[in-house]
């Protein structure tokens, strides 16, 4: 507790002290913090849009025209206690043919010279999300196929794999994105305390001299970093906000797609930002005071 | 209280001390003296674990100093003061905050931290001085604030490097009999310098260090 409590002391005086490089880096970390929050929520929005458009997926499975009424049934268990299959839907020959008169519409009578329906009935299946991926897909495509009664299997495997590759592209953009920023913000500590620590060089070695212990020598910068890092963190929160309101007030305006983007911003961004700050901020105090030896 | 045993130090490849063994007992006062370059500096720096013996024995106040895990240090260094050589005093703090942080690496609260340091102040004469930055001191009171600072956290064991070596004859006295007093409470002392005057007829235990070891022991 005292350790603490010295270490504030000191803490708010070198802040202080320094106050003109401490506020270049609190507002490089707030900038960066806003970049990261910014690109965080894109990647969630686009991630949310794309997952949408991936539960439209399905496979359509048409059945031999010729299939018994016992195959037919047994089929139908064994699909519906797939738990790859989220959803089954079964269009009957019948249904499929009035679909089809709906589609033509006007050109509907071009269908009065059959006097048999030629088309079958099918299952629409959809998969499980973790499941679309085009390998996984085909699998499934194949091992349906197989069954008995079933004469084929279709499924859009071009949209799929693009799909896939989008999804993919932005895991690995987020990934890398997101880790040089963060990596960025770690290093505009580090730099920062780095300095601070090469100032106090003498006399950190007079405090080892002394019987300082490292939490001692160590707590005051890691403090510093905590503190530079939670007000970048507050800073960027406000900045944030103040663009979140900005953004709903005018730009929807023009753009209404924009509020797909505003749509889902979780309101506990404003307490994570600055505690990842803190957190990034501390790490690299951490790093820059390095191991102390005596 | 401190005892060597065969101890061996290099510096790359130059022996600095060979074979030294002595033992120093619990509250005494005693000199080590010897040459410039002689290794001094470097047999109290073993003692308060700045270098490692290369080889041999260090006990101090039953901790073995060769087998010290880093962690364990701070711990030693409580138990021992040291008037610097070089002095080390922090130049951007006061007289008073140099004296205390000496407590301030053992948490004591800010109270007895004042207490403390403004009582060690006037025991050294410097009770006026303690809002004074160490530049602004002569060399006689900087030395003073220097021991101050080694004896305000009361060590079992103060070591002092060349403690006099600027000083006239009344300044060298002021500050034995610094020495002498915080020796009568019970802390060991031990005292490295050429300054023969200062363990002339003084009735104490005088280590001669040359050729890198110790060549003789007198009583002063
Ligand atoms: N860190 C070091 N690295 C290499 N050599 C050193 C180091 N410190 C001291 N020496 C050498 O070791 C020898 C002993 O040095 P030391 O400082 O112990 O002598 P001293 O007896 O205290 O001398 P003085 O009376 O001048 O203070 C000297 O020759 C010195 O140059
Ligand atoms: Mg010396």
């Amino acid at each position: 507790m005292k350790v603490i409590i010295y270490s504030i002391q000191s803490v708010f005086r070198s802040l202080w002290r320094e106050k003109w490089i401490n506020l270049l880096t609190i507002l490089s970390i707030s900038i960066g913090l806003s970049l990261l929050t910014a690109f965080i929520l894109l990647t969630l929005n686009m991630d949310s849009v794309i997952q949408r458009w991936a539960k439209n997926f399905g496979l359509v499975v048409y059945l031999n025209d010729d299939i018994s009424a016992e195959e037919e049934a047994a089929l139908k268990i064994m699909i519906s206690e797939d738990s790859d299959i989220t959803e089954i839907k079964y269009i009957s020959k019948e249904l499929a043919l009035k679909e089809l008169r709906m589609t033509l519409g006007s050109k509907a009578p071009i269908l009065e010279g059959l006097n048999d329906n030629p088309l079958p009935s099918s299952y629409e299946l959809n998969l499980r999300r973790d499941l679309l991926e085009p390998e996984l897909v085909r699998k499934k495509a194949v091992q349906l196929q197989q069954m008995k009664g079933i004469e084929e299997v279709q499924y859009g495997e071009k949209w799929l794999s693009s799909l896939y590759t989008i999804t993919r592209a932005m895991k690995i953009g987020a990934f890398f994105i997101g880790g040089a920023i963060f990596i960025a913000i770690t290093f505009i500590t580090y730099s920062t305390i780095k300095i601070f620590f090469y100032r106090r060089k003498d006399e950190i070695e007079t405090l080892k001299l002394l019987g300082a212990t490292r939490i001692f020598i160590r707590l005051p910068f890691l403090l510093d970093g905590l503190i530079i890092g939670l007000l970048g963190g507050i800073i960027s929160s406000l900045a944030i906000y103040g663009m979140y309101s900005f953004t709903s007030l005018k730009v929807i305006e023009f753009l209404p797609s924009f509020r797909l983007f505003m749509a889902s911003f979780p309101f506990q961004v404003y307490i994570i930002v600055p505690l990842a700050g803190a957190a990034v901020s501390v790490i690299g105090s951490y790093i820059a005071v390095g191991k102390i030896r005596y | 209280m401190i005892e060597f045993s065969n101890v061996t130090k290099y510096y790359d490849d130059d022996v600095v001390l060979k074979d030294v063994t002595l033992t120093i007992e619990k509250g005494e006062l005693t000199f080590i003296t010897g040459p410039s370059g002689a290794g001094k500096s470097t047999l109290l720096k073993l003692i308060y674990c700045d270098e490692r013996p290369d080889k041999g024995q260090i006990m101090v106040a039953g901790w073995d100093i060769g087998k010290l895990r880093q962690n364990t240090i701070p711990f030693l260094r409580r138990n021992v003061g040291i008037v610097f050589q070089d002095f080390r005093l922090l130049l951007n703090r006061t007289v008073f905050d140099n004296v205390a942080l000496a407590l301030r690496i053992h948490y004591m609260n800010a109270s007895t931290i004042r207490e403390d340091v403004h009582a060690v102040l006037k025991e050294v004469k410097l009770g006026h001085k303690a809002d004074t930055y160490p530049q602004h001191l002569s060399g006689g009171e900087q030395q003073r604030v220097v021991i101050a600072r080694a004896m305000v956290a009361k060590p079992t064991v103060l070591l002092a490097d060349e403690p006099t070596g600027n000083l006239d004859i009344d300044n060298s006295q002021i500050i034995m009999g610094l020495f002498r007093e915080i020796n009568a409470r019970g802390t060991t002392v031990l005292i490295a310098t050429h300054n023969h005057g200062l363990f002339h007829a003084s009735g104490r235990r005088v280590f001669y260090l040359k050729n890198h070891t110790i060549e003789k022991e007198e009583i002063g």
